[in-house]
């Protein structure tokens, strides 16, 4: 009798434990605006079709990501990571290769795949201005950097990521195809120029309240949220002259317990009118080029994938090679 | 009561005929350290001499760069003026607070500690809208006409300072309060009628008595104060990084773990020396005062 408890008990657990591991999928983003649009426009839709649960982790932390793998105890299946981050990971070998027969990629912007990661979503880094505290709002990368035509604080991304040195190379006169390999010598010596009237921020919610509170009245911001900052009543500006995009990605980290569902979740994420949705909400732009038909002509219009005349794209290839040496230049410099 | 004195005859008994072979009595003890601490800080030592190569480059790297040589004196001399001046603002109102009446007291001491328990991050946040250039001090001061320039209160040394000093200023006002509580009013009685003026009241005669407390609270401060990394990497500019900082660079995004994990030793090894300092000048029952 005994017995038949155990053997009941012992079946009944491995029954659940058994469903428990297929039904559920760990999706880790950045948390905030941006996860609370991806939940709705890709968790739930996806929960509703399959019954697989997807719950939430974040934020997302490379050095994390990495000590799970290293330590063969990988909890994320999907994570949304920079552009540049995913095409380095992949290369380090810390990334499953993506399943390209269930994700259909002839469909994503052939910008931001590679093998072991697909765009999640892209933006901008635009030139956001408060234009109630100011005369007047920067226009170009030039005039960011023109402290006698546009004197003040000026805002830009705190951490090494593509987007600042190209900026200050445009600034000072690169052709926006000449940009790599970059003139890192020649980036560094212009942002000197404009060192001391630098505050730097560090998440997207900061940007916005420097901006919002005139601390600092204009600077690079990401174009999403200079789309809250409208939204929320603040006087803004953006001028997408030279827009530098770059993209965040979705990638699968090696050894992630559930990486068939990984692919069927991101199969998802990536197609036509999940795309559209997250576009709605957050003001990033699908990387699905299905997506801006699915949309109301007056919000496609504001994203950046209609801003394409002066775009700059940021060369993700390039920065995976060098993220590391950049990045070591990038704080010896900040902290001189 | 005669119960009481045999449990308590009965207990020292014991202990000290286990004392020989206490060893099996703190094995709880030391394992918890070993496991939450030791084991730790040995991988985090490997890793600093095996990533990526074996030997002590990252050690070399780290001490021999201008940069990360300026990061560790930031971090001294941010802490050091932060210990300044929690001793200076914490002493007058540890003292006051030893001398009003207690209900009064008491009612300060519930506010002190509120505020630290609220939410670190909340209260930097603070701090910095408080502090920012269209912040309630500049717009203060502009409005009574003080200056015509908004000041540059954070994103620097001065925000660093100001936001740190306000969350350290418990750790300092509460060992100093323990301390002067302790001083018998009637030897400052005494040295007022044999003739001290207040001054020399209080330099030779509260001061003094009041030393082991001072050195106790700032050297926890400082402690305290040298790993700190939330309210520096919110309220200072990169100009002043602390090594913190560095550390949570190396490793979040640079994912370079072997020059985080030699940052993170050093800073390690700074902070125990400093403890072993006061350890060795007030021992382990006097760093509350006495």
């Amino acid at each position: 009798m005994k017995r038949t408890i155990a053997l009941a008990a012992f079946a009944a657990i491995m029954a659940v434990s058994g469903t428990a591991k297929a039904d559920t999928l760990v999706f880790t983003s950045w948390g905030g605006t941006t996860q609370d649009a991806q939940k709705v426009a890709w968790a739930n839709p996806f929960t509703d079709k399959t019954g697989i649960v997807i719950a939430q982790d974040g934020p997302t932390d490379y050095g994390k990501l990495k000590a799970m793998v290293e330590a063969g105890q990988v909890s994320w299946d999907v994570v949304d990571v920079e552009g540049d981050y995913a095409a380095q990971a992949g290369k380090d070998g810390l990334l499953e290769k993506l399943d390209f027969s269930v994700i259909d990629k002839s469909k994503l912007d052939p910008r931001f795949v590679t093998d072991y990661s697909v765009g999640s979503f892209y933006y901008s880094f635009v030139i956001g201005c408060n234009a109630d505290a100011v005369k007047a709002c920067p226009k170009t990368w030039a005039d960011l950097f023109d402290t006698t035509k546009f004197p003040g604080k000026r805002t830009f991304y705190k951490w090494s990521a593509p987007g600042v040195i190209e900026a200050a190379l445009l600034a000072d006169g690169v052709p926006a195809d000449k940009l790599y390999p970059l003139d890192l010598d020649r980036a560094f010596k212009k942002l000197d120029t404009i060192k001391s009237d630098i505050i730097w921020w560090s998440s997207g919610a900061q940007s916005q309240q420097l901006l919002a509170s005139a601390e600092a009245p204009f600077g690079s911001l990401w174009n999403g949220r200079m789309t809250a900052l409208a939204a929320s009543g603040v006087k803004s500006e953006t001028s997408w002259e030279q827009n530098i995009t770059a993209a965040d990605s979705l990638v699968v980290p090696k050894g992630a317990p559930n990486s068939e569902a990984a692919m069927k979740f991101i199969a998802l994420a990536t197609s036509a009118q999940p795309q559209a949705d997250l576009a709605k909400t957050t003001g990033y732009a699908p990387i699905n080029i299905d997506s801006a038909k699915l949309m109301d002509p007056a919000t496609a219009k504001t994203l950046p994938d209609q801003q394409t005349a002066s775009q700059v794209n940021a060369s993700m290839a390039y920065w995976a090679e060098n993220r590391d040496a950049i990045g070591k230049r990038w704080y010896a410099w900040q902290a001189k | 009561m005669s119960t009481y004195i045999d449990v308590a005859s009965e207990t020292a008994t014991t202990s000290k005929a286990a004392r020989p072979t206490g060893f099996g009595e703190i094995m709880p003890a030391l394992l918890f350290v070993g496991i939450f601490f030791i084991v730790p800080v040995v991988a985090l030592l490997l890793r600093s001499v095996f990533e990526p190569v074996a030997g002590f480059g990252n050690y070399a790297e780290l001490l021999g760069s201008a940069t990360y040589l300026k990061i560790f004196a930031n971090t001294f001399i941010v802490s050091g003026l932060v210990t300044a001046i929690s001793l200076l603002i914490g002493f007058p109102v540890a003292w006051t607070l030893a001398i009003m009446p207690t209900r009064l007291a008491s009612l300060i001491f519930a506010v002190l500690l509120l505020s630290m328990w609220t939410n670190l991050l909340a209260r930097t946040y603070a701090w910095m809208v408080l502090l920012q250039r269209t912040g309630l001090i500049n717009k203060m001061l502009m409005g009574m006409g003080l200056i015509n320039q908004p000041l540059p209160l954070v994103n620097n040394l001065t925000g660093v300072t100001i936001g740190m000093t306000y969350i350290m200023l418990p750790f300092i006002i509460l060992p100093l309060y323990g301390v002067i509580k302790k001083i018998d009013p009637a030897i400052l009685q005494a040295a007022a009628l044999c003739g001290a003026n207040r001054w020399q009241c209080l330099t030779r005669v509260l001061l003094p008595l009041a030393a082991r407390g001072m050195v106790a609270g700032a050297l926890m401060v400082f402690v305290m104060s040298l790993g700190y990394y939330v309210t520096p990497s919110l309220l200072g500019g990169t100009a002043n990084m602390m090594l913190a900082e560095l550390i949570a660079q190396f490793v979040q995004s640079l994912v370079n773990w072997g020059m985080g994990g030699a940052a993170a030793l050093v800073l390690l090894v700074v902070t125990l020396s400093l403890y072993a300092v006061q350890l060795r000048l007030f021992g382990v029952q006097n760093t509350g005062g006495r």
